[in-house]
């Protein structure tokens, strides 16, 4: 039972110091112990605020951010290897991407659909961005992309030959 | 007033919580990046526990602490008011990992097999870091919860804790009267701690 239920709201000046929120006081010591746990066993990844940080780094504030495709039968596994498949979707658009290792870095096989000659960046941390354009049959493909922090950015052509609009993608480690 | 209010006038670097979020804010709408990755560096901790408090997988709540601060990014000047930042923060993120869901599942009601698959999916991704038998036993116990008591469950850590006290009810925001949930919810939690062995 946990009867003695307050209301959490609290002013901004904090009048209670941490995890003083009007429960009973065994309850507050579980809390305790379980905040401190939240951050041993699940903190936010190290390396998510450089990431974070390098995604926005883009040129230009008129954009759509597209969403990784992440297999659920892939994901959550530990100690997973890169991924030889990447996937991310913007409302009707798809692209696919298989990555395979070359020199140092890996080749890009990707593919836009629905297809047309858009124009794609591969940008990655500490290095130059790699373009290309895609066929109309929305097929590209880039030698050589280093390893690192990437980010993919799709300047989407309109049949007239112009710029429509652009997509990017949450930055990943590959 | 907050502490955080010593001076309109001073710098970004000088100030704390409201004050501190809104003059970033403000700084990067001029275009200061380092005001923005002073957010993104004070802020993204709150949004991974929000997002993963929405019951998302690691790397799943990896793309949309991302997509929230590109989604502000693109949304500098649409944010009314930059002293209300994180709960703005709080909102999208809500939002985008109710999108990302989409219809791959419901956040509630959920059935018990759900749940089932979602430990297993979700597992316990940095349990080799539990070294004392208590941290394990206690985070079995905190998984076996359904989705919306973890959540609640953690916006209440968070809302108590002081780097936060400032956002506390925005935390607190998505429900009206969760005291009777929570208390169910820490409840629960005693009943599997007991069960897994350890002590409430």
């Amino acid at each position: 039972m946990n009867p003695t239920e307050r209301p959490p709201g609290r002013g901004p000046a904090g009048e209670e110091s941490a995890m003083k929120l009007g429960l009973p006081t065994e309850d507050e010591r579980l809390l305790a112990e379980l905040s401190a746990l939240l951050d041993l066993a699940d903190p936010m990844p190290d390396d998510l605020t450089v990431r974070t940080r390098f995604a926005l780094e883009l040129e230009g504030l008129d954009f759509e951010v597209a969403t990784w495709k992440r297999d659920h039968e892939l994901v959550g596994v530990r100690g997973t290897t890169a991924p030889n498949t990447i996937t991310f979707t913007v409302g009707d658009l798809t692209v696919m991407v298989s990555l395979a290792p070359a020199g140092n870095g890996n080749r890009f096989d990707g593919w836009l659909v629905p297809g047309g000659p858009h124009a794609i960046e591969v940008r990655v941390q500490g290095e130059d961005s790699r373009t290309t354009n895609a066929d109309e049959g929305g097929r590209f493909a880039l030698e050589d992309v280093p390893k690192g922090i990437t980010q993919i950015v799709v300047h989407l052509v309109e049949q007239s030959g112009q710029r429509a609009r652009t997509v990017v993608t949450p930055s990943i480690m590959l | 007033m907050s502490d955080g209010e010593a001076s309109d006038d001073a710098p970004w670097w000088e100030l704390k919580d409201y004050a501190r979020h809104a003059a970033c804010l403000i700084a990067a709408r001029g275009g200061d990046k380092e005001a923005l990755n002073a957010l993104v560096v004070d802020l993204s901790p709150l949004v991974w526990h929000v997002a993963r408090g929405q019951g998302l997988e690691r790397t799943i709540a990896e793309d949309v602490v991302q997509t929230v601060w590109m989604t502000l990014l693109r949304n500098l000047n649409a944010v009314a008011e930059p002293r209300a930042l994180a709960r703005w923060l709080i909102i999208t993120t809500r939002r985008e990992a109710s999108r990302v869901r989409g219809g791959r599942d419901r956040i509630e009601p959920l059935a018990d097999e759900t749940i089932e698959k979602l430990r297993s999916e979700d597992g316990l991704p940095e349990e080799e870091t539990l070294r004392s038998d208590r941290d394990r036993v206690l985070w079995q116990a905190f998984n076996r919860l359904n989705r919306k008591c973890q959540e609640l469950l953690r916006l209440t850590v968070l809302a108590g804790r002081a780097e936060y006290d400032h956002v506390a009810e925005q935390l607190m925001m998505p429900r009206g009267s969760i005291g009777p949930t929570r208390g169910r919810c820490i409840n629960t939690l005693r009943g599997f701690l007991s069960e897994e062995g350890g002590m409430s």
